[in-house]
């Protein structure tokens, strides 16, 4: 046995720089998909962490019909009680309770319908990036009252600065009315004029106050560091509500269907072009491995005429295929994971990315994800593909005649 | 807002003989022809019903005309002194606490009103099934010793109304039995019926209405009529803004 692999490797090497140039190639490729899948799972972690952080979170509790029918009566007792326990039981400072309620805003000259969000100052700089992004003023603090935030785009919609009474009038959760006046100490803008139109943020006491709530919030929303931690986290939360019936715990897939569809249909398209990257380096080894089982007819004539059987042959050259692209693998992966592995300490970024990012108070860089994932899946691939492509070279040995293959040119 | 509420739980009670040659368009413009030009004065509640909770309010209302329109919650005592003045379709919300006059914007027409079943459009333009809609006698029926014309109305093609096709039932004697809001996929959405007819100064007037969505029944809304008074005589700035704010009755 140890004698076959030795002329395997031996016979790669009688063409130096052909076997160079396929491992080259496979090299190439490899690292290429490394690079690339390691980028764009890194990307997908990125948009979903984006577009978790401004507002959503991780995952959230909620009543069970809130999601659907959103009113005011379906809320969560003892919500920031809630949101404290939330905090010991995960050990995370990320956990902020919400309260949710229509209401129609005024100034001194307009009126618009807001969904106004009852928020807690201290904790929800932790579970949102609103709060980094006010523009002007300041956000809310803990021990504000009738105070307010609003998006760039409700404050000229209002007419309204910093400093300016807002009123509110509205249903409380008894459905009694509920109103009340707030001063608007600070004003953010998002660059997203869909949200910017409609932020309007108080803190959740004073929320609670005037929408006659008691102590109940509609949400309470975990932010997690990362996606691997959500289905933990999510177990965690259903053990703490599991004595409320009406309470449910909804992770991020639920909160915001949209992301892993708009995911799952960018990463068919990713996959296409990896096929054809792959198909075309299976084809250069079919041709490296088909060449090299032509020129050798007269030498395998010999071996078969000295006793070897054809299976014997396509065996060898089934290890040379795999001590070829296994070289390439190795290589491929090595440069890859180096690669990937800076990227993912140092980030990428395209220029005027980070200008950009930091308009959305969101991180500049992009993180490569390094896993064995990103690392093997591309080269695994490409190396069955090149094991696929020595198959007919191979096959073609056993169609061998001894004494015709001696006497072939 | 009230004129609707007003319009569906007066009766009207008319003295007009009616002639089986009146069309469609007649029978609702005479009902609120006769309803138009009145003053009124009313004790009401409203009761909010849902499956899980019960809410009631008392009220005052006072009418002039179907443009003009003044409500004042009297109990629970939490929310007495808060009012409401339409005046022309326009809007104006008062509340003690807060103590502001605030109009409410044409994009918040669509929202219910306090949590109940009544949309602010729904209430405040009433009078456009007279001006926007056409109207088609559909049907006819016997109940109590009373006609009742079944009336069909339709938007017309360029009107500014949500709705697809409202049915309307209406008793001879002028009392709106039921009214019918079909969206314009021609889906029956929610139902205004009369559930009681009392007499009250010298009317037959429905003292209790709900409405209801089609589909969700054990969710409603009832206004109950305590007490009515016709052809009152009325401050000349009840229906002002400062009166609003400041009540003087």
């Amino acid at each position: 046995m140890t004698l076959t692999w030795r002329l395997a490797w031996r016979n790669l090497w009688r063409h130096r720089r052909r076997t160079w140039l396929t491992v080259g190639a496979m090299v190439f490729c490899n690292v290429l998909l490394i690079f690339l899948i390691s980028l764009q799972l890194g990307s997908y972690q990125m948009m979903i962490d984006n577009s978790l952080a401004s507002f959503s979170g991780h995952a959230q509790v909620q009543h069970r019909d809130y999601l659907e029918e959103q009113r005011m009566r379906q809320s969560v007792p003892h919500a920031a009680a809630l949101a404290a326990s939330a905090r010991d039981t995960l050990g995370l400072e990320t956990v902020a309770a919400r309260g949710m309620a229509f209401a129609l805003v005024s100034s001194e000259q307009r009126s618009f319908g807001v969904l106004l969000n009852g928020v807690q100052p201290a904790y929800e700089p932790g579970v949102s990036t609103f709060p980094g992004l006010v523009h002007q003023g300041r956000y809310l603090a803990s021990g504000d009252g009738g105070h307010i935030v609003v998006g760039s785009v409700l404050a000229q919609n209002l007419k309204v600065g910093l400093g300016d009474e807002l009123t509110f009038l509205g249903s409380g959760r008894d459905g009694s009315f509920a109103a009340g006046v707030a001063i608007i100490v600070g004003i953010l803008e998002t660059g997203m004029d869909e949200i910017d139109r409609s932020v309007a943020q108080v803190p959740l006491a004073w929320f609670q106050d005037v929408f006659s709530m008691g102590d109940h919030g509609h949400t309470v929303v975990v932010r997690l560091p990362s996606l691997e931690h959500v289905p933990v986290a999510v177990a965690t939360l259903q053990g703490l509500v599991a004595g409320q019936d009406n309470l449910v715990v909804r992770d991020w897939d639920a909160l915001q269907p949209g992301l892993r569809q708009a995911i799952t249909s960018d990463m068919a398209s990713g996959w296409f072009m990896y096929a054809v990257l792959i198909v075309l380096v299976a084809f250069s080894v079919l041709n490296t491995q088909l060449m090299s089982v032509l020129e050798r007819t007269r030498e395998f004539g010999v071996m078969l005429a000295l006793g070897m059987r054809p299976g014997q042959l396509a065996r060898l050259v089934g290890m040379e295929t795999l001590l070829m692209s296994g070289l390439g693998m190795a290589m491929g992966v090595l440069l890859g994971a180096v690669l990937t592995w800076y990227l993912s300490i140092a980030g990428f970024a395209y220029p005027g990315m980070e200008e950009l990012a930091a308009k959305f108070n969101m991180p500049g860089r992009m993180y490569p994800e390094v896993s064995f994932l990103s690392l093997l899946w591309g080269p695994v691939v490409v190396l069955c593909g090149a094991m696929l492509a020595a198959i007919y070279p191979a096959l073609r040995l056993f169609k061998l005649a001894p004494v015709a293959a001696m006497r072939a040119a | 807002m009230y004129k609707f509420l007003v319009a569906s739980s007066v009766l009207m009670f008319s003295t007009l003989a009616v002639g089986q040659e009146l069309t469609a368009g007649d029978i609702i413009r005479k009902a609120m022809d006769h309803y138009r030009g009145q003053t009124s004065h009313a004790q009401m509640s409203m009761v909010i019903h849902r499956p899980d909770w019960q809410r009631e309010m008392g009220m005052k209302t006072w009418t002039e005309g179907d443009k003009r329109t003044l409500v004042r919650v009297t109990v629970p005592a939490k929310d007495a002194g808060n009012g409401t003045l339409s005046v022309d379709g326009n809007m104006w919300t008062y509340t003690p606490k807060i103590n502001r006059v605030v109009k409410v914007p044409s994009s918040m027409m669509s929202q219910n009103w306090m949590g109940s079943d009544f949309s602010n459009k729904d209430i405040s333009k009433d009078t456009d099934i007279i001006d926007q809609y056409d109207h088609e006698l559909v049907g006819n029926y016997q109940q109590d010793g009373h006609y009742v014309y079944v009336i069909q109305s339709v938007p017309h093609e360029e009107a500014a109304v949500v709705w697809g096709k409202e049915v309307l039932h209406i008793r001879d004697d002028w009392v709106m039995l039921e009214q019918q809001f079909w969206d314009q996929d021609d889906l029956l959405v929610k139902t205004l019926r009369t559930l009681e007819i009392r007499e009250m100064d010298g009317r037959e007037v429905a003292a209790v209405i709900r409405m209801s969505r089609e589909g969700v029944e054990e969710e409603w809304t009832e206004v109950r009529t305590a007490a009515i008074e016709f052809d009152v005589e009325l401050a000349a700035n009840l229906f002002t803004l400062s009166n609003l704010r400041n009540p003087r009755e």
